[in-house]
C-alpha cells in the first residue's frame, strides 16, 4: 500500500473533493451556521426547509411523473388544517399523534383525487387538480364550526413531543425542521433513484411506449400521486407549527401557484432544484415584505413571467452546470 | 312571479354571462392549445375598464362595454405578441405563463383601481326593471339574456357555417395538415385569440350588473369557466352553451335552495360528469 504523498493528496483533493464542495457548503449554510444567526433569520430558514419538503413533492409530480399539477396545495393544507383542528378543537398538543394524523389526512384526500384526476391527462390535468383543489378551499372558508371559516384557524403551537427537559426556541424549532427535511430529503432521493423512480420519468419521457413495456401507467401515476401528497401533507404539518395559523388560502391556488413556481424556478426533474427556487422565493418574499408588501403579487407574477421565458431549465440546474464547468477549470 | 321561473331565468342570465367567459376560452384552448388561466383576469380588467368609462366618467354604457372588450382584447395581443410566439409548441410553458399573468394583472389593476371593489353597475335605460301583468323581472337581466343569445347565434354561425369557422375547426382537427394546405393558421389563431379576449373584456363589463367588479373576479370567474368547459368540452360554441347554461341554472336553484352551499353544488356536477364522461357532454375530444 502507498502511503500518500503531498502530490496525491493534491490530487485527492482535486479529483474526489471538489465535486463535493457545494454538499459542504450546503452542510455548513443548513447544520453549523443556523444557532449563530439572528431568531428571525433561523425562522425564514425553517420556513425554506418547509416549503422544500412542499416543493420536492411537487416535483415528484411535475418534474419527474410530468403531472402538471395546480391544487398540490390541497395536500398541504389539509396537513396543516389537521394540525390545527386536533390542537384547537380538540387540545391535542401531542407531536406523536398530530403528525400522523395530518399526514394520513393528506394521503387520504390524495387517494380520493387521485382517482378523479387521473380520468384526465395533459393539461386537463391541471385544470382538474386545479378545480379540486379550490373545492377544498371553498370548503375551509364555508365550513366556520371547524376550519374557523376565511380568517383561519389560529393559535397553534409548537407541538408537545413528550421529552420532559425540552423546551422551544428558534433553534431547537429549526433542528426539528430540519430533521424532518433530512428524513424526507432521503425517502424521495431513494424513491427517485430506485426503479420506480426510473419508471416514472420513463412515464414522463413516453407514456405510450411505458404502457407497451407492460407498465401499469395508471397504477404508478396513482401511487406518485399519493405519495407526492403524503409528502405535502408532511410539509402542511410542520407549516402548521411554524407558522401558527392556517387560512383557506393555504389550500388554494395562491398556494399551489407560488410552489410551482418555486418547482419551476429551481428546476424541474432534481431534487436539489426546487430547494434552490424555494430560497429565492422566499428570501424574496421576506424582502418584498419589508420594502413593497402591496407589489409582490406583481413581482412574483414577473418572476413567473420571467423564469419560463429566459430561466426555463432553472436556476438550480445552471447552477449545477456552472459548477461541473468550474471544477474543470479548477482541474487544469 | 312563480320562484321557478325567476330561478330559471336568473339562471339563464348569468349563464349567458358564463357563455361569453367561456367561448373564447374554450375555443382558443381548442385552436391554440393554450389554456389562457389569465381569462378570467382579463374578463376583470375589461370590468375595470368598463366602471370607469360608465360611473366614473358617465359615458355610454355600449361604449363603455366595447372599450372594456378592446382593452382586454389588446392586453391578450401583446400576451400572444410579446409571449406565446416566442414559446411554439411549447403548451405547459405557455399555461403556466399566463397563470403569472393572472398575479400581474391582479395586481396592477390594485394599482390603478385600489383594492375597494365597485358596486355592480349598468346602462341608465336598463335600470328598473319590466313590469308585465303581475310579474316583473329586471331589465338589464333581460338584456344580458338576448346580448348572449345573439352573440351564441353569431359565433356559431361563424363558427359552424364560415370559412373562418371551417379554417378553425380544421386547427382543431389536425394543425400541421391546415398549415400544409396554405391556410395561414398563426393569423387565425392571433385573431381568434384577441377576439374571444375581447369577449371575456365585453363580458366583464356586461355582467358587472350581476356580480360587480372587484379584484376576486379574476380568479371566480375563471373556476367557473373552467367549470363550464369541464361539463359542456372543449372547443364547440355549443359545447360552451350548455355548460353555461348547466353551471348557470344549477348555481341559482343551488343559491335559492341550499344557499350554504354555494360553489358545492357546481363542483358536484362537475366532478360527476369528469367522472361518467371525461370529454365532457360535447367534447371534441380528451
Amino acid at each position: 500500500m502507498k502511503t500518500a504523498s503531498p502530490k496525491s493528496i493534491r490530487q485527492l483533493w482535486q479529483g474526489q473533493l471538489v465535486p463535493f464542495v457545494p454538499y459542504i457548503a450546503i452542510t455548513v449554510i443548513f447544520i453549523i451556521l443556523p444557532p449563530l444567526l439572528p431568531s428571525y433569520l433561523q425562522s425564514i430558514m425553517a420556513k425554506i426547509l418547509i416549503f422544500s419538503i412542499f416543493a420536492m413533492s411537487l416535483d415528484l409530480l411535475m418534474g419527474y411523473t410530468g403531472l402538471i399539477s395546480l391544487g398540490h396545495a390541497a395536500y398541504f393544507g389539509m396537513g396543516g388544517y389537521t394540525i390545527g383542528i386536533l390542537m384547537t378543537r380538540y387540545g391535542i398538543n401531542s407531536f406523536w399523534i398530530g403528525a400522523p394524523c395530518g399526514i394520513l389526512m393528506a394521503t387520504l384526500v390524495a387517494a380520493v383525487f387521485g382517482i378523479i384526476a387521473l380520468r384526465v391527462s395533459g393539461i386537463y390535468f391541471l385544470l382538474v387538480t386545479f378545480a379540486l383543489g379550490q373545492l377544498l378551499f371553498s370548503v375551509a372558508v364555508k365550513w366556520y364550526s371547524v376550519s374557523g371559516g376565511e380568517f383561519g384557524l389560529g393559535g397553534i403551537l409548537r407541538p408537545a413531543l413528550g421529552i420532559p427537559w425540552f423546551s422551544w426556541n428558534a433553534t431547537s424549532f429549526y433542528y426539528f425542521v430540519f430533521l424532518a427535511f433530512a428524513i424526507c430529503f432521503f425517502l424521495l432521493y431513494r424513491l427517485v433513484k430506485s426503479p420506480f423512480g426510473h419508471a416514472l420519468q420513463g412515464i414522463r419521457e413516453g407514456e405510450v411506449r411505458m404502457r407497451v413495456l407492460g407498465y401499469n401507467v395508471w397504477l404508478y401515476k396513482y401511487v406518485t400521486f399519493i405519495v407526492a401528497g403524503a409528502f405535502a401533507g408532511t410539509a402542511g404539518v410542520f407549516f402548521a407549527y411554524h407558522n401558527g395559523i392556517m387560512v383557506p388560502s393555504h389550500l388554494g391556488v395562491i398556494t399551489s401557484g407560488l410552489v410551482m413556481l418555486m418547482v419551476i424556478l429551481g428546476g424541474l426533474g432534481t431534487l436539489y432544484g426546487p430547494i434552490i427556487g424555494v430560497a429565492v422565493i422566499i428570501i424574496m418574499e421576506f424582502y418584498a415584505g419589508i420594502f413593497a408588501p402591496e407589489r409582490w403579487p406583481l413581482i412574483l407574477g414577473v418572476t413567473f413571467v420571467v423564469a419560463i421565458m429566459c430561466a426555463r431549465a432553472g436556476i438550480g440546474v445552471y447552477l449545477s452546470v456552472f459548477w461541473k464547468r468550474a471544477s474543470l477549470i479548477w482541474k487544469q | 312571479m312563480d320562484v321557478f321561473v325567476l330561478n330559471m331565468l336568473n339562471g339563464v342570465s348569468f349563464g349567458f354571462i358564463l357563455f361569453l367567459l367561456a367561448s373564447g376560452f374554450s375555443l382558443i384552448f381548442g385552436v391554440m392549445g393554450i389554456l389562457n388561466l389569465s381569462h378570467g383576469a382579463l374578463y376583470m380588467v375589461g370590468a375595470y375598464v368598463g366602471w370607469t368609462i360608465a360611473v366614473k366618467y358617465g359615458l355610454n354604457f355600449l361604449f363603455a362595454a366595447l372599450m372594456g372588450g378592446l382593452a382586454a382584447g389588446l392586453i391578450s395581443l401583446a400576451m400572444e405578441r410579446g409571449f406565446f410566439s416566442h414559446l411554439y409548441k411549447q403548451l405547459n410553458e405557455q399555461v403556466l405563463l399566463t397563470f403569472g399573468f393572472i398575479y400581474i394583472l391582479t395586481n396592477i389593476s390594485m394599482w390603478v383601481w385600489g383594492p375597494i371593489f365597485k358596486a355592480p353597475f349598468t346602462a341608465p335605460f336598463l335600470s328598473g326593471s319590466f313590469n308585465f301583468m303581475d310579474w316583473s323581472y329586471p331589465k338589464a337581466r333581460v338584456a344580458t339574456i338576448l346580448i348572449g343569445l345573439i352573440l351564441a347565434i353569431g359565433l356559431w354561425w361563424l363558427q359552424d357555417k364560415t370559412r373562418v369557422g371551417a379554417i378553425v375547426r380544421a386547427g382543431m382537427d389536425d394543425k400541421e395538415m391546415t398549415m400544409a394546405l396554405g391556410v395561414n393558421l398563426g393569423l387565425v389563431s392571433t385573431a381568434l385569440f384577441f377576439v374571444g379576449s375581447f369577449i371575456a373584456g365585453f363580458a366583464g363589463v356586461i355582467g358587472a350588473n350581476l356580480l360587480g367588479v372587484n379584484l376576486g373576479l379574476g380568479m371566480d370567474v375563471l373556476l367557473l369557466a373552467l367549470a363550464v368547459v369541464i361539463i359542456g368540452g372543449v372547443g364547440s360554441i355549443q359545447g360552451a352553451l350548455l355548460g353555461s347554461m348547466v353551471i348557470g341554472i344549477i348555481d341559482a336553484f343551488g343559491k335559492a335552495l341550499f344557499p350554504e352551499l354555494a360553489m358545492f353544488t357546481i363542483y358536484l356536477v362537475m366532478i360527476i360528469i369528469l367522472l361518467v364522461r371525461p370529454s365532457g357532454l360535447l367534447g371534441r375530444r380528451v
